[in-house]
């Protein structure tokens, strides 16, 4: 099958990235991150949990993807951790692995703004807020993840760092415990990082040259190995894919 | 006292003019929104709005209607709809006073607030952001007395009056959310008064069977006020699902400030029965 969607791959990506036994959390708009989770579960690791926002519940296995995190549509859930629970585990910083986060604004070290675009003051564009990301840094490490692969979102600094991302360059002493961003998924390609905590292209998606991810990106990403191409998806990924998402909401 | 079952206007006429004022509700979900309608009817000024963690119309409407001097959140948004109207303009014109915050301190600043507590030191993650820099109002640096480390820590928050959407009361008044309490249950816990709209009510006795933490005392309500329907257009998580089409119709309105302004001049002229049958009525 070729006939899937730049938000389908994202998600066979992210599950890929997924190791069995893992336990992710995510925030508002879970459709993307949800999926990716069921199809990790449903493949290689059936082990993963994951817990969807506000609402709490652990590893729902609606019939749809929900669009809303707070929704009564988050069911059947195995178990629902109250949120001042998961806001406690959140801060306890051992009982996450992997944090699926986004922002208006993302740069070179991984960092995260859902706040405000210009000056905090005077903002040229006020985001909604930051909600948990400031506990990015207590997971295991975080995937990051786009639906815009833009100039304007792709910046070489945030404006406000709202998500902690990696330190910006060698002199900034390493506040991580542990591993911080790890991975970017965009509808046009993925990124890692390298040992300074720069961003660099990893693979472009099939149908996408370096270049025109290069154009779309606003930072020169750092010296690597040659970008691959992302390995498209299996039949076997994407039968299960649209089993989970049988509303058809990572297809629109 | 047990709680006292209210019309709405009433309930909300004991919300003091320029007070603190807690919104209940997650997202796109359990808006107390019959109570915030009333108030925006009735144009009661708040000095200060804390919402939980994640707020929508509950918070956005308010601003819309020019009521809200300063606002406490971690995110004022509609999810997949877009971002608020209201707050982005009230914000990037400078209308609005941000103290900025985030879902870890607001909650544990909450519980603070419930206890007694008259600050609380921030976990681990927050230090590292923009956050603290912008607001020295609710962000100071404290030293950990037992091991000499410097931490963030906000001050306990205890909105004056606090409003919130729950499934049922009981003829005593006692009340009972569904699934997802959210932190609705901090923020009445850190509430100095308590007004809840819920679905219906059931006879007394009928929540005993409740889990502890899925319920509230009468003695904590200080008003109940029958809304069925009335988180709309948010949803109640089990009993009625998100107005998505009325949603999307407020974002598409308040592309300007006339439509938000024509909005809320048409919210202030019906009362709550006229925005119910308006809207083709769910219950």
């Amino acid at each position: 099958m070729t006939d899937w969607t730049a938000t389908e791959l994202m998600a066979i990506v992210m599950a890929r990235a997924f190791d069995d036994g893992e336990v992710v959390v995510m925030g508002a708009v879970p459709a993307l991150p949800m999926a990716a989770c069921r199809l990790a579960r449903a493949t290689h690791a059936p082990n993963l949990e994951f817990i969807v926002g506000g609402s709490g519940t652990v590893s729902p296995e609606p019939d749809h993807l929900p669009a809303s995190s707070c929704g009564g549509d988050l069911a059947p859930a195995a178990t629902t951790l109250p949120l001042p629970d998961v806001v406690l585990l959140e801060g306890r910083g051992d009982a996450f692995d992997v944090f699926c986060a986004g922002g208006l604004q993302i740069d070179a070290y991984g960092n995260c703004n859902l706040i405000a675009v210009g000056d905090w003051e005077h903002p040229k564009l006020r985001g909604p807020g930051t909600v948990g990301l400031p506990f990015l840094p207590n997971t295991e490490r975080s995937i990051i993840y786009t639906q815009s692969h833009t100039p304007r979102t792709f910046v070489e600094r945030v404006d406000f760092v709202s998500g902690p991302g990696h330190p910006s360059g060698p002199d900034e002493e390493r506040p991580y415990r542990k591993q911080g961003p790890s991975l970017v998924v965009t509808p046009l390609a993925t990124f890692d990082f390298d040992e300074t905590g720069r961003m660099r292209l990893a693979t472009v998606h099939p149908g996408t040259t370096v270049d025109d991810v290069l154009q779309a990106t606003g930072f020169t990403p750092a010296p690597g190995p040659e970008p691959t191409i992302t390995p498209e998806p299996t039949d076997d990924e994407l039968v299960t894919l649209r089993a989970i998402d049988a509303g058809g909401a990572l297809r629109r | 006292m047990p709680a006292r079952f209210l019309e709405a206007n009433e309930a909300v006429a004991l919300i003091e003019p320029g007070s603190t004022l807690g919104v209940g509700g997650m997202q796109l979900a359990a808006a107390p929104m019959a109570l915030v309608r009333e108030m925006v009817r009735r144009r009661i000024p708040i000095a200060r709005l804390v919402t939980s963690p994640s707020a929508s119309l509950q918070a956005d409407l308010p601003i819309a209607a020019g009521l809200v001097t300063e606002i406490v959140s971690p995110y004022v948004g509609f999810e997949h709809l877009g971002l608020a109207p209201a707050f982005r303009r009230a914000a990037e014109t400078g209308a609005l006073r941000i103290l900025e915050i985030d879902e870890g301190s607001l909650t544990h600043a909450l519980h603070a607030g419930a206890g007694g507590i008259p600050f609380v030191p921030c976990p681990p993650g927050v230090d590292l952001t923009d956050i603290p820099g912008v607001d020295r109002e609710l962000f100071r640096r404290v030293v950990d007395p037992f091991t000499g480390s410097e931490h963030w820590a906000v001050p306990a928050i205890r909105p004056d009056t606090v409003l919130l959407a729950c499934a049922v009361a009981d003829e005593r008044g006692n009340v009972a959310f569904d699934r997802f309490p959210f932190t609705d249950r901090e923020m009445a816990l850190a509430a100095r008064r308590l007004i809840v709209e819920v679905e219906e009510v059931v006879p007394a006795g009928s929540l005993a069977d409740r889990a502890p933490g899925t319920t509230l005392p009468s003695f904590l309500v200080d008003a109940v006020v029958v809304a069925p329907g009335g988180c709309h257009p948010t949803e109640y998580p089990g009993r009625y699902g998100r107005d998505e089409a009325a949603i999307v119709d407020y974002l598409r309105s308040a592309k300007d400030a006339t439509g938000l302004e024509e909005r809320v001049a048409e919210l202030v002229a019906e009362d709550e029965d006229a925005y119910r049958a308006r809207r083709g009525g769910t219950s």
